[in-house]
């Protein structure tokens, strides 16, 4: 009998593991799988001559296929607008795409191989910080041009690179730095007096809710509740009731996942409390699985931050979107808008300069330069940490609006404060 | 003290949902020796059934019980015939093996039917609460302990009054003498664990209700559940009970005292200091199991 109880003990571990391998998005069967996917171009355009070949690695299976298939339609995209409009440096472009499985160790493989095997003359970064940090060490190494679609965690930015710029508007302490700002703008008597914070332990909720945290508190908002909590919690009633129990004005959550977001809103509003501003990181971009989850009533005036809109006025954005919807019949997903930025910021450099010999130009170049692409204006400091804001998104009248800044916002009014929930 | 209140009301119907889901697991294993890794994977199974019912009639998931119960007794008869069956008599630790592949199995086949995104019942009730002073219950909580009481009332009935429960106790205490006496240890072996599977019926109800779900949130829910029986003795039906309580306690108890980040190890810190302390539970039967191995 001992020996079964002894095995009960294990299973639960084995389970967890399970769980913990088996998060993180679902195995989007693709074409290739381990392969190098090498798309030259159709016609050429005008372009001609030998093709630059530009090598990225993906997550084209694996717990990130999803995000990963993604970036590569924005690089896709990218390469057949640069083509059809002449090529870069009037060179056609050639994407030499590998597989990385989502793995750390084949993301380096990976980068290695195109660098000394496929000699690419330039390189786009991958998916996620926890293959972007690896692939960005190899890149560096090799003196070569690292600009990353997507990976935006602290721990990227502070080896002292020189060659890896990161392609959206801020790192996650800046998630929310628009929010903060309209926050703390509120005039006296509907600004807010108490906070409180919530997020999750991973690489990227953490610092969320921190950065948030440090720019009201400065700002002169108290905190009343401040918790991390493990990314598989599914019972949030204990937060929400110490959370309701100590009335704060905001909530902000951190986290990059869906479910916990949810859960939160259905224990808040079980509690009866509802803040009057409400901020999620991530969670209310999953459009419609949010809105189901919680209730579409739920979901007014709750603010989020995203790096692109489909409706965002950006130079460039209606050109991409048109080539976007007619190669794939449908709208972009933000993180193939990311790596089509990414792939701008690259081709940028590369015209200014009005060279690819010298990776050195290229990076001084940015480090120097703006550049505008469909994400808006991006700019780096000395570590490639970009120096802009994020979108400030918010749900009004069950759809996403961008609200700030007000060049690009697709919605003229700010829900505040934030209506109470259906069921509260 | 309000807090203090609130967290044990909040900790209390926790456990009650939590009783509900463990229930037929105990059974099961305390009757057949057979550990049901499967269970979670049917809560949810149950959950999406009572989703799509909801979805395409508009049936309310508590009504919904007494469509999935029936249904999921029968899903039970099928994979005790096809499955369970042929691993009567082998060590526990062939069933682990034997129903974690059904899970997985049973996981797959509903990420085909309903694609691995978030599902979740949301009627009127599913986000409101009753309010008692300053204390609020969740409704979706509290019917889902009244089913749980309503489910366990049943089962003991079941068990204590019917010559089933008879039969099915003969069988648990000693298989080869309750054949003696005219039971046969295989018809009831099949029904036990189609009533234990019945019971993720009811339970997948209230959790549709209760949290979103996807195909994979099995794993979750299962690793709790076996942390609840381990804790009340496997087997034991009231200590199922009590163990579920005391976790879901445990668990608001540590969420709003100490830290959220602690809240999720509740069940890890209990199963291993049951393991060292007391290793067949807190009312668990030393003699009855070593009579049933």
């Amino acid at each position: 009998m001992r020996r079964i109880v002894w095995l009960l003990a294990l299973l639960p571990v084995l389970l967890a593991l399970m769980l913990a391998a088996g998060c993180g998005g679902d195995d989007d069967d693709d074409e290739g799988g381990g392969g190098s996917d090498t798309a030259a171009t159709e016609d050429g355009g005008d372009a001609s001559g030998e093709p630059i070949r530009i090598g990225a690695s993906l997550p084209l299976t694996g717990d990130f296929a999803e995000p990963g298939e993604a970036a590569r339609r924005g690089y896709e995209v990218w390469m057949e607008m640069v083509n059809e409009s002449g090529g870069l440096l009037g060179r056609p472009v050639e994407m030499v795409i590998k597989d990385d499985q989502s793995d750390q160790n084949l993301v380096v493989t990976d980068y290695n191989a195109l660098i000394d095997q496929d000699q690419v003359d330039l390189l786009l970064g991958t998916f996620s910080s926890l293959l972007n940090i690896p692939a960005s060490a190899v890149a560096e190494r090799a003196q070569m041009v690292y600009v990353e679609p997507a990976g935006g965690s602290p721990d990227m930015f502070n080896r002292g690179f020189e060659y890896l710029f990161f392609a959206q508007q801020a790192t996650a302490p800046h998630q929310a730095d628009l929010f903060s700002e309209w926050v703390l703008s509120l005039p006296e008597g509907e600004k807010p007096a108490t906070a409180a914070y919530i997020a999750a332990d991973d690489p990227f909720g953490a610092p969320v809710a921190e950065g948030i945290q440090e720019q009201l508190e400065a700002g002169g908002v108290e905190t009343v509740y401040s918790e991390i909590y493990p990314p598989e919690t599914v019972n949030f009633d204990a937060i929400a009731s110490a959370i309701a129990g100590q009335k704060p004005d905001v909530i902000a959550q951190g986290s990059a996942g869906l479910q916990d977001g949810v859960n939160l809103i259905t224990a808040l509003s079980a509690a009866g409390y509802s803040p009057q501003q409400m901020f999620q990181a991530s969670t209310p971009s999953f459009a419609d699985q949010y809105s189901d989850a919680i209730g579409i009533e739920n979901t007014e005036g709750i603010f989020f931050a995203v790096s692109y809109h489909v409706d965002a006025d950006t130079p460039g954005n209606p050109e991409f979107l048109e080539a976007y919807r007619a190669k794939f019949d449908e709208d972009p997903a933000e993180d193939a808008a990311d790596a089509f930025a990414a792939a701008q910021v690259l081709q940028a450099a590369v015209e200014a300069v009005g060279s690819i010999d010298d990776q050195a130009a290229l990076k001084d170049w940015l480090h120097e330069n703006e550049v505008e692409t469909i994400l808006g204006p991006l700019s780096w400091d000395e570590t490639g940490a970009p120096e802009q804001a994020f979108l400030l998104a918010q749900w009004q009248n069950g759809d996403e609006e961008i609200v700030l800044p007000e060049d690009v916002a697709t919605s003229d009014t700010i829900v505040n404060p934030k209506p109470p929930w259906s069921g509260g | 003290m309000t807090q203090l209140i609130q967290t044990l009301v909040l900790g209390l119907l926790l456990g009650g949902v939590y009783a509900l889901l463990a229930s037929g697991l105990t059974l099961i294993f305390g009757v057949m020796d057979v550990i049901n890794v499967a269970q979670g994977a049917l809560i949810i199974l149950a959950a999406f059934i009572t989703w799509a019912l909801w979805n395409e009639t508009g049936l309310d998931p508590l009504l919904g019980v007494f469509v999935t119960t029936p249904l999921m007794f029968l899903v039970g008869i099928l994979i005790y015939l096809t499955t369970i069956r042929w691993i009567q008599g082998k060590p526990p630790s062939t069933s682990v093996i034997l129903t974690f592949g059904l899970a997985l199995i049973i996981e797959g086949v509903m990420g085909i039917v309903w694609t691995a995104t978030l599902h979740r019942a949301t009627p009127d009730y599913f986000d409101q609460s009753f309010t008692i002073g300053d204390i609020y219950l969740r409704k979706g909580q509290v019917y889902g302990c009244a089913i749980a009481v309503g489910v366990l009332a049943v089962l003991y009935v079941i068990l204590r009054v019917t010559w089933l429960g008879r039969a099915i106790r003969a069988v648990s205490a000693n298989a080869s003498s309750a054949r003696l006496v005219g039971v046969s240890p295989s018809t009831v072996a099949a029904l036990t664990f189609a009533i234990g599977v019945a019971t993720t019926g009811a339970g997948g109800s209230i959790a549709a209700v209760l949290y979103p779900f996807l195909p994979g949130s099995h794993y979750a829910w299962i690793s709790r559940l076996l942390g609840i029986i381990v804790l009340g003795g496997m087997g034991s039906l009231p200590g199922a009970i009590v163990g579920a309580l005391l976790l879901g306690v445990a668990e608001t108890m540590t969420a709003t005292y100490i830290s959220p980040q602690w809240a999720t190890m509740v069940p890890w810190a209990v199963i291993m200091v049951v393991l060292l302390l007391r290793p067949q539970g807190l009312m668990g039967q030393k003699l009855r199991e070593d009579v049933a191995l």
